[in-house]
């Protein structure tokens, strides 16, 4: 027995894969670097990644607007999975590090969500870059800004997890030109809509006389016009990612957005929750009875409050008692003696058979 | 304070290793091999690993990203961690009520510490996306009308009652 037991612990242990990091993953999120590093075990395991990362801007950055960032990710290695998780980041020290901290708002991160932190499975390679496009909202406040790009992956032979960070890309926000046609600072976009549903889009403009708006449709760009500040992007059929941006003129120069893009999903999971939780109440509940049901056979269960066979058996020694002290002493052959009632023979017969064994009487 | 995903991994490690625990010693109690105290070690670890569930139900539910149930897998771990809470909670009372250490009561305290490990290994595929539960329909949910629950619901209590009753009488 300890011998098979002793083989089946050590196949358990040579089954185990050496591996510090999260292979699957840890999902989008907001995270500064030091959580996104937790991912991959502590920091200091790491390795350091050999990726060559980069942050580019756009020409002009004002102030409060949204502008269309690129990140490029080259000269790397990943683990089987093809799978980097990248960062925007305003510091390397991993503590006040996310981009809310200096003012930066993630209005549509690569994978369609608003997280600084998004895992991308691609074709990763040494020769290959992987280029992925941010839209933020630039801080309100003029003036110097940075981003930093930082990354963690696999490696192709696993065990280790690799980090990196790029270089400090500085950026001058300006203050924005009074007449600059632009949109609202409140307007926010739409990031996701469902299958074949179409979708209305309201743009809220500032300084803007008219507008048009230019979706990509693979490499073909087409012009929708806006109406009434509405226009409509046509339905979705598959699952996929459409990029949208609007001109707008007005007496200043004309403005372009960034590129926003529309991912178009299949509806979620859904459950009616009453349901479930109701059904977990009554498989507890069920559960639980059953179990406390099964009454094992030929097992001596003490019933404290039956007590019908001590008090039946009570009652037949108390009667057999008495019936045995009612019986009345036999009586001699004799008679009993005279002036003698047989009552007082049964209380006192006893004592008058005994003197006549003793031939007192 | 620490986040409701760290709350999570402790209190689910708090009633993982407790439930482990109870499932070897009642393992142990159906070969009836090992120590005395294994009946012992076998209630009283469940009996932990119980209290602990309440506070990893909770605590996974803030952490889990999104709104609400909104995974087939979280709907999953919700009806078997109740599930086995429930088989645990009925192995404790009825052992409680007098009930020997039999191959029975041992083997509904096995089912339910493998319903409360299966919840586990759930959760690991959830967050990382890895399991060893290759071959368990996970995916799949199975979710009772309302009225059939509101049935099961009166039905256990009902039995619960009777036991009750039984026991006192």
């Amino acid at each position: 027995m300890r011998v098979k037991v002793i083989m089946m612990l050590c196949v358990l242990l040579l089954s185990t894969t050496v591996s510090t990091a999260n292979p699957g993953g840890k999902g989008d999120d907001v995270r500064s670097r030091d959580c996104a590093g937790s991912c991959h075990a502590s920091s200091s395991s790491n390795g350091v990644s050999t990726a060559t990362l980069d942050i580019t801007f756009p020409n002009e950055v004002y102030a409060g607007l949204l502008i269309e960032v690129q990140t490029s990710i080259g000269s790397v290695d990943v683990s089987s999975n093809s799978m980097v998780g990248m960062t925007l980041l305003i510091n390397s020290d991993g503590a006040k590090d996310l981009p809310a901290n200096d003012g930066w708002e993630v209005v549509t991160d690569p994978n369609g969500g608003s997280n600084n932190y998004v895992e991308i499975s691609d074709t990763f390679s040494s020769q290959n870059p992987v280029n992925r496009s941010w839209t933020l909202r630039a801080p309100s406040e003029p003036g110097t800004y940075g981003l930093y790009l930082a990354v963690q992956h696999g490696t192709p032979e696993g065990g280790v997890a690799m980090s990196g960070i790029s270089d400090i890309q500085s950026v001058l926000v300006e203050e924005v030109p009074e007449n600059l046609p632009r949109l609202s600072p409140g307007w926010e976009p739409t990031n996701t809509r469902g299958l074949g549903e179409e979708t209305t889009i309201t743009l809220e403009t500032m300084n803007t006389d008219s507008a048009t708006v230019e979706l990509m449709n693979g490499a073909e760009v087409i012009v929708i016009p806006v109406v009434d500040n509405q226009f409509t992007i046509p339905a979705a059929v598959n699952p996929g990612v459409v990029q949208w941006r609007v001109i707008l003129e007005g007496e200043g120069p004309t403005q372009s957005s960034p590129w926003f893009r529309i991912t178009a999903q299949e509806p979620g999971w859904e459950v009616d929750e009453t349901a479930l939780y109701l059904q977990s109440i009554a498989l507890f509940l069920l559960c639980a009875g059953l179990v406390i049901m099964q009454r094992p056979k030929n097992e001596d269960i003490i019933k404290d409050y039956d007590n019908t066979d001590h008090v039946v058996a009570t009652v037949e020694t108390s009667l057999d008692t008495i019936s045995d002290e009612s019986q009345s002493p036999p009586i001699p052959a004799g008679g009993i003696p005279e002036g003698w009632t047989m009552e007082q023979w049964e209380y006192y017969g006893h004592e008058h058979l005994e003197k006549m064994a003793r031939g007192e009487v | 304070m620490i986040s409701a995903g760290t709350f999570h991994v402790i209190s689910t490690e708090l009633t993982i290793g407790m439930f482990a625990l109870s499932g070897v010693a009642f393992l142990l109690c159906m070969l009836k091999k090992g120590p005395d105290s294994r009946e012992a070690v076998a209630h009283w670890a469940l009996l932990g690993g119980l209290i602990a569930t309440p506070l990893a139900i909770i605590s996974g539910i803030n952490a889990s990203p999104g709104d609400g149930i909104d995974n087939p897998l979280l709907a999953n771990k919700m009806l078997l961690s109740m599930t086995s809470a429930g088989l645990a909670i009925g192995v404790l009372i009825r052992r409680k009520m007098g009930a020997a250490v039999d191959a029975r009561h041992a083997g509904i305290g096995m089912a339910s510490v493998g319903l409360m490990l299966t919840t586990a290994g759930m959760g690991g595929e959830f967050s990382r996306g890895e399991t060893l539960l290759l071959f368990v329909p996970k995916e799949t949910v199975m979710i009772f009308p309302l009225w059939a629950s509101i049935v099961l619901i009166i039905l256990g209590i009902a039995i619960l009652s009777k036991s009750a009753i039984e026991h006192r009488s």
